[in-house]
């Protein structure tokens, strides 16, 4: 499932990794939440491994 | 010298949205369509003159004077995915993106109170016939806004049966010749048709049950034209106060959403009695080409305002008005737009 990053209404508070489902972003999007880049010291995770 | 028939107009706007409402996009920006109808742009000056001032001896005017500008047009178009997902993007104005290479939008109208925006995205808008050597109409509308869209869904074979009606108002902004934008190639379109439509309002599911006829849904954000004019909001010509007055901001007024249907009426068909009860519901209009590009609009709470019971082709129908409702956790309207168009409203 993707995912996507939100940050919460007015600059408040840490962002947030979500799923990228309508059930899961309509609620935070009418609450104030927009989407953003992720963090800067966020390192993404993969299942991609190589031997 | 040959004719212009209109059929020639090239159009294309923004499928991104622009920095700032006088800030006029590229082409790399925009993209191209067909339209059905043949609305245009045409910008409108209006002027003012001194006939009723007092000093000059008589009551001609002797002057006249440019105060402001104003754009719009109306685009109606077959309804497709990439058309669905850029209007209700631009329309509604809060837009999350995912997926890729097919990607996602999920749209939810703005809400200032939750630190939202009261402007909605700007967009430019092109038009040209023959651009280059022969050159009969090239023209650009800076600071475009979208500020309505009707969906209109009917029975029938033909594509007329499902279609998108989006109404555009303006800054006032015009780059009225020499525009620099060189038309990007035609957008390949996948069409939403009627035939594709899953239906569920208020606990009924109108395509299985084989009941729906026709349905029209939309949104209209009632842009405040009159006060994009304010002190400060600029001039056709940047410094120039007798180029005439622009608008420096759209913001939306009142906003309103619509859903009305028609469907056959029965033995077991409820709406009256879901009018008498004021019965609340979702409704979930959506119409697709395949998994990856498809619109759907959930209304997240609905009642019945009118239920009227009539005919179409002589076979007995209920019309039925939705008043959309606004719910604290889910919002009024979500739309969600899917096709393999990156970028839009970014």
């Amino acid at each position: 499932m993707d995912k996507l990053w939100m940050k919460p209404p007015f600059g408040v508070g840490d962002p947030k990794e979500v799923d990228a489902t309508p059930e899961v972003l309509t609620p935070l999007m009418v609450a104030g939440w927009s989407q953003c880049d992720p963090p800067a010291d966020h390192e993404e995770v993969t299942t991609n491994v190589h031997d | 010298m040959s004719t212009t028939r209109l059929q020639e107009v090239l159009i294309c706007f923004g499928k991104k949205k622009q920095a700032d409402i006088a800030t006029a996009q590229a082409a790399a920006d925009m993209w191209r369509f067909t339209k059905l109808n043949a609305s245009l742009i045409n910008p409108k000056l209006a002027t003012e003159n001194d006939a009723e001032e007092y000093g000059k001896g008589h009551e001609f005017a002797t002057v006249t004077y440019k105060t402001a500008w104003d754009v719009g047009c109306t685009l109606e178009k077959y309804l497709g995915a990439e058309i669905g997902s850029w209007a209700v993007a631009f329309a509604l104005g809060k837009v999350v993106k995912s997926g890729g290479p097919n990607f996602v939008y999920t749209c939810t109208p703005l809400i200032p109170a939750n630190g939202d925006a009261a402007e909605l995205p700007y967009l430019s808008y092109v038009e040209q016939i023959r651009p280059g050597a022969g050159v009969v109409v090239d023209r650009q509308a800076v600071g475009m806004a979208v500020e309505s869209f009707q969906i209109s869904v009917g029975s029938g074979p033909g594509r007329a049966n499902s279609k998108i009606s989006v109404e555009l108002v303006g800054s006032g902004k015009v780059i009225d010749s020499a525009t620099g934008i060189t038309m990007p190639s035609a957008t390949a379109e996948k069409l939403l048709p009627s035939a594709s439509l899953t239906l569920s309002i208020n606990g009924v599911d109108y395509v299985t049950n084989k009941n729906i006829v026709s349905l029209e849904t939309g949104w209209k954000n009632n842009i405040r034209m009159d006060s994009g004019f304010f002190p400060g909001s600029g001039f056709q010509t940047a410094g120039d106060g007798s180029t005439g007055a622009i608008r420096g901001r759209l913001e939306f007024g009142n906003r309103q959403g619509n859903l009305r249907l028609v469907a056959r009426f029965m033995n077991g068909s409820d709406e009256y009695t879901k009018l008498k009860a004021q019965t609340t519901g979702t409704a979930v209009v959506t119409l697709a080409y395949d998994t990856n590009n498809s619109l759907q609009l959930t209304w997240q709470k609905i009642a019945y305002s009118v239920v009227e019971i009539a005919e179409t082709d002589q076979i007995l129908t209920v019309a039925v008005d939705c008043v959309p409702l606004y719910d604290a956790a889910q919002g009024i309207l979500t739309a969600v737009g899917k096709c393999a168009v990156d970028n839009i409203c970014q």
